[in-house]
C-alpha cells in the first residue's frame, strides 16, 4: 500500500521551488513518510516520491533563505 | 537507474532551474559581474547626463556628470496616456481621444474635454511645472499607442513623445519615459451584467497599457471585484499571460521599448526609462512573482536595451524562465537610467514582497518606489481613517527605510517615482510623504499634474457635468495647498550625498547642513517664487545667489573646506491667486 503522504511531500516538494515558504512543510512531510515506509516492514511504497519531495524541500528552503539572508547582508 | 526515473529526474532538475535555485545562481553571476564600461561623456547641450553613483559602504544615488547628488522634484502629466474616453460606456474601444501628431501641438493645444480622466499635455504645462521649481517630469506613455498593430510601431507617437522631450529640455527638465499601465489595459472588456456572483461592472476609464492584440483574456470575463480594478478576471488572465509570454507578447513590448530608446539614445534630457508602471503579477504569488517573473523580465529588457548579457541565452517568443537573459537588441544604450518599479502588492503592504535579488549587472538602475501610506495600504482597503489607521507599523517611514534596504540590495538607487491622492489628506499623506523623502534624501514624481473630473491632482478639475461635450480649459486652478506643498525649497545638486535638510511647507523655512571639501563642485539650492524668507549662509562656503526672471532664486555655494549650511529664514508664501 502506498503512503499519502508521499505524494503529499513530492507535491509540496515540487511547489516549494517556486513558492519557497512551503519548503517546511514539505521537509517534514517528506521526512514523516519516509519514517513510517522504513517502519513499515515493506508493508508502505513510495519511498522515492518522499524522497524527492523531501530533497526538493530542503533545496527550496536552502535556496529561498539564501535569497533572504542575501538581503539581510546586502541592504 | 530506468528511463523514467531519469526522466523525473531531469525535470526536476530542469524545474529547480526554472525557480529559485536558478534564479540565487543567476543573481548571484549578476552580483559578481563588474559592471559594462559606461562613457557618459561630456554633457550634450543643456542637461548633463545622470547616472547612478556607487560609493563604497553607503547607498547608490542618482548623480550628475560631476558626481554630484542629484534630487528630482517633479510630477507627473497624463496627456500621453491611452484612456478610454466617452459618455457610452458599452463603447468598450473608442479610437485615442487626443491627437498624437505632434503638430496638433506647435503653438497650441487642442480642446480638452470631461469625456477623458486627463487633459492634453501642451507646452504650457511644461512653463508652469518648471514655474514651481520642477527639474524632471515622469512622462506616461502606453503600450496600445507605441505598437498599435503587432510589429508596427508608431514613429508619430514617438515624435510626440519627442516634442515632448524637446520642451522639456528647453526648460532644463529632465524626463523619465515611462511605460504605464493600469490594469493592464482599456481593451479587458465589460462583462454586462456580469456573470460572476458579487462582481462589478469594469469602469474602464483608468484602464490602460496593453494594445487590444496583445490583451489575451482567454475568454474570462471583465468584472471588478472588492472595487479594485485589478481584481478582475479578464485583468488577472491578461497581466498572466503577458508573464508567461505567450504568443510571444513579452517580446513584442521589449521591441517597443527598445523601438523607443533607439529614438533617444543619444538624449541626455530623457533621464531614462520606466520599464513597466505598477506591475500586477496576474494570477502569481508573491514572492515568486517579484523574483522569477518580474525582476528577470526587467533583465531581459535591460539586457535588449544596454547590450549587457546577463542571465542565460534562452529561446524568445515562448515562457522564459527566471534564469534567462535577452538577446542585444542593438539600441546600446549604456547612459540612461533604468528605473524598476516594485510590484503593484507593495503599494499594499509598504513591506518588501520579494527578495531583492540582483537583477543585472548594468550600473544605472534605479528602484522606483511607489508611496502611497494610507492610500492604497491595507489599513485603507480595511477602511481605516488615516489618521487612526494601526498600519503600516512603521508609519510612513516603514516603506521608505525598507525601499532603501531594497534598492542597497539590487545595487540600486531609490526614486519616488509615484505618490499622492486625494488633497482632502494633503495635511496628513503629502505632509508626511515629503518629510520622509527628505530624511532618505530621494527625489519625487507627483501623481498627477492635471486631471479632469478627479480630486488627486496639482490643479482643480474641469466642469464634470455628466453628458457634458463642451469644450473646457485643460484644468482649473492650481490648488493653493498643493502649490505650498510641492513648490519646494530643495538642493537640487551636492557633492555631499549624505547631506540633511529640511523645508517647512508652513513657514517657509528651510535649512541645509552640508560637508565639502575645497575643490568640491558647489551644492545648489533651488527656492521658488513662492518662498520669500532671506537665504543666509554660514561655515566654509562661498554664496552666490541669482534670481530668475519668474523670482525664484538660484543659490550656488562653492565649498572652501569644511561643514557649513544655508538657511531661508521664515516668510510668509507667495502662493499664486486663483482667478
Amino acid at each position: 500500500m502506498r503512503d499519502r503522504a508521499a505524494t503529499r511531500a513530492l507535491v509540496l516538494g515540487l511547489l516549494a521551488l517556486p513558492f519557497g515558504i512551503l519548503a517546511p512543510i514539505a521537509i517534514w512531510t517528506g521526512a514523516s513518510s519516509l519514517r513510517r515506509i522504513r517502519s513499515s516492514n515493506r508493508e508502505l511504497t513510495g519511498k522515492a516520491s518522499a524522497t524527492v519531495g523531501l530533497v526538493a524541500g530542503v533545496a527550496a528552503a536552502a535556496f529561498f533563505f539564501a535569497g533572504a539572508a542575501y538581503w539581510w547582508l546586502a541592504s | 537507474m530506468t528511463v523514467p526515473r531519469l526522466a523525473a529526474v531531469l525535470l526536476i532538475l530542469l524545474f529547480g532551474v526554472c525557480t529559485y535555485p536558478g534564479a540565487d545562481l543567476v543573481s548571484l553571476a549578476v552580483r559578481l559581474t563588474p559592471p559594462p564600461a559606461v562613457a557618459s561623456g561630456a554633457p550634450s547641450g543643456s542637461l548633463p547626463w545622470l547616472h547612478v553613483a556607487h560609493p563604497e559602504g553607503g547607498p547608490p544615488y542618482i548623480a550628475d556628470h560631476q558626481g554630484r547628488l542629484v534630487l528630482l522634484h517633479g510630477a507627473i502629466p497624463g496627456g500621453l496616456i491611452d484612456y478610454w474616453s466617452g459618455t457610452d460606456p458599452s463603447r468598450t474601444n473608442p479610437p485615442p481621444f487626443f491627437p498624437i501628431d505632434p503638430a496638433a501641438y506647435n503653438g497650441r493645444c487642442p480642446n480638452n474635454y470631461a469625456v477623458i480622466g486627463v487633459p492634453p499635455l501642451c507646452q504650457e504645462d511644461l512653463a508652469q511645472m518648471a514655474a514651481l521649481g520642477f527639474n524632471s517630469m515622469r512622462l506616461p506613455l502606453s503600450w496600445s499607442l507605441l505598437e498599435p498593430e503587432r510589429g508596427r510601431f508608431s514613429q508619430t507617437y514617438v515624435d510626440r513623445v519627442g516634442q515632448v522631450v524637446d520642451w522639456a529640455r528647453a526648460l532644463g527638465i529632465y524626463v523619465i519615459i515611462d511605460m504605464h499601465q493600469n490594469a493592464y489595459s482599456r481593451y479587458v472588456g465589460r462583462a454586462v451584467p456580469p456573470p460572476l456572483p458579487n462582481g462589478d461592472v469594469a469602469q474602464l476609464g483608468y484602464n490602460t497599457g496593453a494594445p487590444a492584440w496583445a490583451t489575451l483574456t482567454d475568454g474570462l470575463p471583465s468584472e471588478v471585484f472588492m472595487g479594485q480594478r485589478e481584481v478582475n478576471p479578464a485583468v488577472l488572465e491578461a497581466n498572466s499571460n503577458f508573464w508567461y509570454d505567450r504568443s510571444g507578447i513579452q517580446d513584442e513590448y521589449i521591441a517597443s521599448l527598445a523601438f523607443l530608446a533607439k529614438r533617444f539614445r543619444d538624449d541626455s534630457a530623457v533621464a531614462g526609462y520606466s520599464i513597466n508602471n505598477e506591475p500586477w503579477p496576474g494570477w502569481n504569488l508573491p514572492p515568486g512573482f517579484e523574483d522569477l517573473l518580474l525582476f528577470p523580465f526587467y533583465r531581459r529588457v535591460i539586457d535588449a536595451l544596454t547590450g549587457v548579457r546577463d542571465g542565460l541565452p534562452c529561446p524568445t517568443h515562448i515562457y522564459m524562465p527566471a534564469v534567462c537573459g535577452y538577446p542585444d537588441l542593438d539600441v546600446h544604450d549604456l547612459r540612461h537610467l533604468i528605473f524598476l518599479d516594485t510590484g503593484l502588492l507593495r503599494e499594499v503592504t509598504d513591506f518588501p514582497t520579494h527578495l531583492g535579488l540582483p537583477v543585472s549587472s548594468y550600473p544605472n538602475l534605479v528602484l522606483a518606489l511607489h508611496a502611497y501610506t494610507h492610500v492604497f495600504t491595507l489599513d485603507h482597503l480595511l477602511h481605516q481613517q488615516p489618521e487612526k489607521a494601526n498600519y503600516p507599523w512603521g508609519g510612513f517611514d516603514q516603506s521608505y527605510a525598507l525601499a532603501e534596504r531594497e534598492a542597497k540590495a539590487l545595487n540600486a538607487a531609490l526614486f519616488v517615482a509615484e505618490f499622492g491622492g486625494p488633497s482632502s489628506t494633503d495635511s496628513l499623506v503629502l505632509t508626511n510623504q515629503l518629510l520622509e523623502q527628505e530624511r532618505h534624501r530621494v527625489g519625487f514624481a507627483f501623481w498627477i499634474w492635471k486631471e479632469n473630473c478627479g480630486g488627486w491632482a496639482m490643479h482643480d478639475g474641469v466642469s464634470c457635468t455628466p453628458g457634458d461635450i463642451s469644450p473646457q480649459p485643460s484644468s482649473g486652478c492650481l490648488r493653493a495647498g498643493r502649490e505650498r506643498l510641492l513648490a519646494r525649497v530643495y538642493p537640487r545638486e551636492s557633492a555631499d550625498a549624505r547631506l540633511s535638510y529640511h523645508y517647512d511647507a508652513g513657514t517657509g523655512a528651510f535649512s541645509l547642513q552640508v560637508h565639502g571639501r575645497a575643490g568640491d563642485p558647489p551644492t545648489v539650492v533651488f527656492i521658488p517664487r513662492e518662498v520669500t524668507g532671506e537665504v543666509n549662509a554660514s561655515g566654509a562656503v562661498d554664496q552666490l545667489v541669482t534670481t530668475n526672471p519668474d523670482g525664484s532664486r538660484l543659490v550656488t555655494d562653492s565649498p572652501t573646506g569644511g561643514a557649513f549650511s544655508i538657511t531661508v529664514t521664515p516668510a510668509p508664501l507667495d502662493v499664486i491667486p486663483c482667478v
